[in-house]
């Protein structure tokens, strides 16, 4: 029989970086077929090269047996590919149904005719069950809803070869369950699914065979039922996992971090409301939450990128409020941002200046205003090899042409070098590969270790379960619960992330 | 109260230009392209656009304003040839469908000929006529700005296909074309005819369109002292407001410019939508350079004015909407009239002002207007960047 | 205990090759320049063979000799326009690090120019006070004027391109207002001569016949401090890192608004000197015949051509105040001297591409490396 979708030896390079190296993939119809690697193992590539966003090297597809030319995507389409993608690719300005009828507009005299696409829509949607507004504005709807007009977006251009990228970094516990309901929804009519992801659980929950990469090479294929969680992590990462986290019991100080009754402005449900919390010395306190519930509003509130409506905030007792950013890092504060390459670097200066970015103005840095490059370049030398910091020109390296997990080393080694009581960490494993996850994370206890206090914002649920002494949870601007992460489950978090609980919070 | 009509009179010529050269502005900029080379475009469709009027007053006609008249004759006969195609076609006469002047079926080689031929005649025909009954005035301004407008969409496409294509910093590109346009200009003319200035000799000014014109109060307004390009420009205005929220182009450009990458994802070919959006804008500025000319003195001298820049500042103004631009070409055009045409008002000029204090107040107030709203601005969020399908 | 013998043959041998690398190096840093020089000048140089070969080549050259053409005479003129040039291309260079378009030179220079003349002519000052004074006071005109659009641009978010050419369009009808009513000169129509004292001085003894004065020396000195501000001070690291990355620089606790006014506001104060060195000359006036300056334009192609770097404005100033020279030189021929023009804005533009085509190279030398490298590996039967 033949294979609904086959890619053979496809390698796609990308300067010197082969992205995927000599890779074949093969897919049944109506088979839920995961692909696992870690980030950059090659799993988005490949999947864009049949969606027809990159063109390989070497290689050809097939589909149905017949051997296919995807240029671009509309190639993809006629051949009923869709692609759910992991960064949504919405117009914010744009309603609900713009979006899903751009590129394939019913026209009558080059003017746009809706009334078809509308009946189609609202057929999809009452089949589905994939219910959205159509006339809404993208920037006003939830994530969740903007990843069903994502789905929608496949379904009206008749695609049963659906492709999910990382589908569920955005959805509650819930939310996830009603997804691969779907899923196998699909999968029951016959149409195939191929899911991206590095989630194992999820792998084992909704897929039939996995196909690992490792490197931009295939690891192997397997049946997913008769493969253990452990042997799937071997594979992907290529050496044993272990997935507990070291961390003893220590005894927690005195509260250094205070916020009172914040209330910061936003979009809707973006915004926060009276938040109150206190994070104590030698704690880490994890926030949990879908993205998208106030999490980026709270944190720019409180490191200063963002202004404050009404609240207090301090720290080591001072009210740092409404100081200036500086005044706040010389404080005692130390910030991992959620947008590394946006706020965390600056992508084009070398890497010695990025690790004096926030006080290249110190006496120790500089004379009469001139700096002092010697002694910059040394400090940076210090950091490069107390963090592992890997980069082709060391100190004088451009950050830009650093890879993702060696600027995250370096924010983390340069905020956790500096000055500082507090560290507020944003994602700070998102897009890593698990070598350097284990090392940031072991780097946040011995942070906790001595003596400091850290505010950990993750969106993986592991990362929060395994690292906090203690967990909030915050749902449409509000914190709905404080839990022990000793004694709650994923499910409860779950549960309050998608505000179908509400406790007591002591905070 | 005539002297008030006067004046509205007055500002349409300002305000006609400013808002043809902002509406393509519009267009690049909501495809995610800046074009600060509106001047520069203005200047080089302005140059040969003039340059072709001056030819085709002149009698006899010299060979190259023969050529000019045979290029255009065979645009307008081929542009109305398929319109009539498409209308028949369109109320059923299926024999004229589009379809069989497709060149590629060889069946429809007979039926081809014969269009062809028609073509031809009616062309001969058209510059026959010129010859014999000259050309009307204002079809002379006509043809003028159609081809400062041709001209102009060729000039831009230098800067698409640099900013577009080869990924060049926008600005930098838009810049080159602003300092070849004059010199260019300047250069040719010197060399041709020994001066810069190219005169004309027509005032394309209609007094009073006929019946219209008498109507009170909206005669008085829109249909006395006006140029036909008046008319062009709020045409443009209408077809411009309906490509750009309602047609399939329309919501492609504006994809473009808000995130290139979700149009790319859905297989539209973002260098082509651009580049396209960049020529009409060329083809707009062409012919704002023309009209300027026209509708403000007697010669071509190698300048705008600054128009291309203030035509910038009328889309920043209005917000990157046909509306805004309206509202702000309006504005524009009456600040800027206020200027030449104080001395008419007894108040003003016994306030003894000199000129320049007046020519100073639309500047000075756009810049208090623009303090007050850039908070709220709507810039399309790609605008600027060049885009790199490797980057993700 | 080792003895050093000093052999001069290797201490020259060394100095040779720090030499040879730094000549390297600066090559490729200024490719790009080089390449684009080199295309417009044949692309002007295809023009002329157009329109009258016989005299192209001749003309080429006379352009290319440039300011030597007229011998101390042209060489000193030169100078004393590239000063303004080099200050315009510094100023635009400048904004453009710090991520901000200065499009509005022009009108920083013509106020500049004004408050300068204004000093000169209605003040009386002792010898050199006078134009000191007087320059300073053209460099503040300046920096006010390029203030402006930056306090727009930090607190309400105004585009300074737009506000800059509004700016221009303010000076350029404020200055025949101000001519007017204070240095008029009525019978010609223009401003007034400034007084001796104001001149700056002159350097007719080693340019006899020229207007060069010591503006050339100020422009480089004003260079060297620019390059040294940028690069090796507090104030230009927090610049370049708001050019880079404005969210970054704000993470950063940078404080952006004000690195905006201040980088406006130094752009301003260079645009200013330029104009203040360009009309502190006795007999140099300013008509009052609506005009923006040119020199604010000629700032943005030096700026370019010089890559944003304040030394290369230098460099790119001289030559653009060469070639122009060299274009006025030209006009002995049947030439038009707004070939240059011409050949400035293909060089400009091959500037705005070169970039993209050093991209597209270096994909291409890298795409052959590796599959050099892929062949290899088959061989090796990997």
């Amino acid at each position: 029989m033949a294979y609904k979708v086959e890619m053979r030896h496809i390698t796609k390079i990308f300067g010197t970086l082969y992205a995927n190296d000599d890779v074949t993939l093969q897919v049944k119809q109506g088979e839920i077929h995961a692909l696992l690697g870690e980030n950059g193992a090659g799993k988005s590539t490949l999947m864009s090269v049949l969606f027809g966003l990159y063109h390989p090297e070497q290689g050809d597809i097939l589909i149905d047996g017949q051997p296919v030319v995807i240029k671009n995507p509309n190639d993809a389409n006629r051949l009923g590919i869709g692609m759910v993608h992991q960064h949504f690719k919405l117009v914010d300005t744009f309603t609900v149904l713009d979006n899903i009828i751009l590129g394939v507009e019913d026209t009558k005299n080059g003017i746009i005719q809706y009334d078809q696409a509308i009946k189609k829509l609202e057929h999809l949607i009452q089949t589905y069950k994939l219910h959205v507004d159509l006339k809404a504005y993208i920037k006003d709807i939830t994530v969740g809803q903007q990843q069903r007009v994502e789905i929608l977006k496949m379904l009206y251009r008749d695609a049963d070869i659906l492709i999910f990228d990382e589908p569920t970094a955005v959805l509650t516990p819930q939310e996830i369950h009603e997804l691969m309901n779907i899923m196998r929804g699909f999968a029951k009519e016959g149409k195939t699914i191929l899911l991206i992801t590095h989630k194992l659980n999820e792998i084992k929950a909704v897929a039939d065979i996995c196909t690992v990469l490792r490197r931009g090479k295939k690891i192997g294929t397997v049946s997913v039922k008769d493969t253990s969680i452990e042997t799937l992590a071997e594979m992907m990462v290529g050496r044993e996992v272990s997935f507990s986290v070291d961390k003893p019991e220590i005894n927690q100080g005195e509260t250094i971090f205070k916020v009172e009754h914040l209330n910061v402005s936003g979009q809707g449900r973006h915004s926060v409301k009276d938040v109150s919390f206190e994070v104590h010395r030698g704690e880490i306190l994890g926030i949990a939450g879908i993205d998208g519930n106030g999490q980026t509003e709270l944190i720019h509130a409180l490191t200063g990128l963002k202004p404050i409506l009404s609240g207090q905030v301090s720290l080591m007792g001072s009210d740092i409020t409404h100081l200036p950013i500086r005044k706040k890092y010389e404080i005692g504060m130390s910030h991992i941002p959620e947008d590394r390459q946006k706020h965390g670097v600056v992508m084009d200066f070398d890497l010695q200046s990025n690790l004096i970015l926030q006080n290249y103005y110190q006496p120790q840095f500089q004379k009469h205003s001139f700096l002092k490059f010697d002694i910059i370049q040394d400090h940076a030398n210090e950091l490069i090899n107390r963090f592992d910091i890997r980069s082709e020109r060391g100190a004088k390296t451009i950050v830009r042409q650093m890879s993702g997990g060696n600027q995250q080393k370096a924010i983390l080694g340069r905020e956790i070098s500096r000055n500082h009581e507090l560290l507020i960490a944003v994602q700070p494993t998102r897009g890593l590969d698990v070598g350097a996850i284990e090392y940031i994370h072991s780097q946040l206890i011995a942070e906790r270790n001595q003596q400091k206090a850290i505010l950990l914002i993750s969106l993986e649920l592991e990362e929060i379960m395994n690292l906090s002494d203690r967990i909030l949870v915050m749902y449409e601007g509000e914190i709905v619960g404080e839990l022990d992460p000793k004694k709650t489950t994923v499910n409860e978090l779950g549960l309050y992330m998608s505000g179908a609980k509400r406790g007591d919070v002591h905070a | 109260m005539d002297i008030l009509y006067l004046l509205i009179q007055n500002a349409y010529p300002t305000m006609t230009v400013l808002l043809i050269v902002a509406l393509g502005g519009l267009l690049t900029e909501r495809s995610g392209v800046t074009n600060i080379a509106l001047e520069g475009i203005m200047i080089f469709g302005a140059f040969l656009g003039v340059w072709a009027i001056h030819g085709l007053e002149i009698y006899p006609f010299t060979v190259m304003t023969i050529i000019v008249m045979i290029l255009v004759s065979l645009v307008w006969v081929i542009s109305i040839a398929l319109l009539i195609h498409f209308g028949l076609s369109k109320l059923g006469l299926k024999e004229f469908s589009l379809k069989r002047l497709n060149f590629k079926n060889p069946e429809n080689k007979g039926y081809i000929a014969i269009n062809i031929i028609f073509v031809i005649i009616f062309t001969g025909l058209i510059v026959l006529s010129f010859f014999v009954f000259g050309i009307p005035k204002q079809l002379i301004l006509i043809i003028g700005i159609m081809i400062g407008g041709m001209v102009g969409a060729l000039y831009a496409m230098i800067h698409a296909y640099a900013s577009i294509h080869m990924k060049a910093d926008q600005v930098i590109s838009a810049t080159a074309l602003n300092l070849f346009a004059p010199a260019f200009a300047i250069f040719t003319a010197r060399f041709i005819q020994r001066g810069q200035q190219i005169p004309f000799s027509s005032s394309f000014m209609i007094q009073k369109v006929p019946l219209l014109g008498d109507i009170p109060v909206i005669g008085d307004l829109f249909f006395s002292r006006v140029f036909i390009s008046f008319y062009i420009a709020l045409a443009l205005l209408v077809i411009l407001w309906i490509i750009v929220y309602k047609s399939k182009f329309g919501l492609r450009l504006r994809a473009c410019g808000e995130n290139p990458h979700a149009a790319d994802s859905l297989g539209i070919n973002i260098y082509k939508l651009r580049f396209k959006a960049v020529v009409l804008s060329g083809l707009f500025a062409g012919m704002g350079g023309v009209i300027f000319v026209i509708s403000t003195s007697t010669e071509f001298n190698v300048t705008v004015a600054g128009f291309g820049f203030l035509a910038i500042a009328v889309l920043i103004f209005g917000n990157w909407r046909p509306r805004g631009i309206l509202m702000a070409a309006i504005f524009f055009g009456f600040t800027k009239t206020l200027a030449s045409s104080y001395t008419a008002l007894p108040v003003l000029y016994d306030l003894g002002f000199q000129r320049e204090y007046y020519e100073l107040i639309p500047y000075i107030a756009t810049l208090i207007i623009l303090a007050f709203f850039s908070k709220n601005s709507q810039a399309p969020k790609a605008l600027g960047q060049i885009y790199d399908q490797g980057k993700r | 205990m080792h003895e050093k013998k000093i052999n001069m043959k290797d201490v020259i041998k060394n100095v040779g090759k720090v030499i040879y690398r730094g000549l390297k190096r600066a090559f490729i840093v200024m490719k790009p320049s080089l390449v684009a020089i080199g295309l417009g000048l044949l692309i002007g140089l295809i023009i002329m063979i157009i329109f009258d070969a016989g005299d192209a080549f001749p003309a080429l050259g006379t352009l290319l000799i440039g300011g030597f053409n007229g011998g101390l005479r042209g060489i000193g003129n030169t100078l004393y326009q590239a000063a303004p040039i080099i200050l315009t291309g510094l100023a635009v260079a400048f904004a453009f690090r710090t991520g901000l378009f200065n499009i509005g030179a022009s009108g920083q220079m013509m106020m500049g120019a004004y408050v300068a003349i204004h000093i000169g002519v209605r003040y009386s000052l002792p010898g050199t006070l006078h134009w000191i004074v007087a320059f300073l006071a053209g460099m503040l005109a300046g920096a006010i004027w390029g203030l402006i659009p930056g306090l727009l641009k930090a607190l309400s978010n105004v585009n300074e391109v737009v506000s800059s050419i509004m700016m221009n369009y303010i000076a350029g009808n404020l200055l025949i207002i101000l001519i007017m009513r204070y240095v008029f000169n009525s019978s010609y129509s223009r401003s007034l001569n400034i007084l001796r004292t104001a001149e700056l001085p002159l350097l007719t003894s080693v340019f006899p016949g020229s207007t060069a004065n010591i503006g050339i020396f100020i422009a480089i000195i004003v260079v060297v401090i620019a390059h040294i501000i940028l690069h090796k001070t507090t104030l230009g690291f927090g610049l370049r890192a708001s050019g880079f990355s404005m969210p970054g620089s704000k993470y950063a606790g940078m404080n952006t608004k004000a690195n905006i006014i201040t980088a406006m506001t130094l752009s301003g104060s260079f645009a200013g000197m330029a104009g203040a060195i360009a009309f502190l000359v006795v007999g140099k006036n300013i008509g009052t015949a609506f005009e923006i300056f040119p020199q604010g334009f000629d700032g943005i192609s030096v700026a370019l051509l010089g890559l944003g770097e304040p030394i290369g404005a230098l460099f790119a100033g001289l030559f653009l105040a060469n070639i122009r020279m060299g274009a006025f030189y030209m006009q002995r021929y049947s030439f038009v001297p707004q070939i240059i023009d011409m050949i400035i804005a293909v060089i400009v533009y091959v500037t705005a591409i070169s970039s993209a085509l050093q991209i597209v190279f270096k994909r291409y030398r890298e795409q052959i490396k590796s599959w050099s490298k892929r062949i290899f590996k088959k061989k090796e039967g990997q």
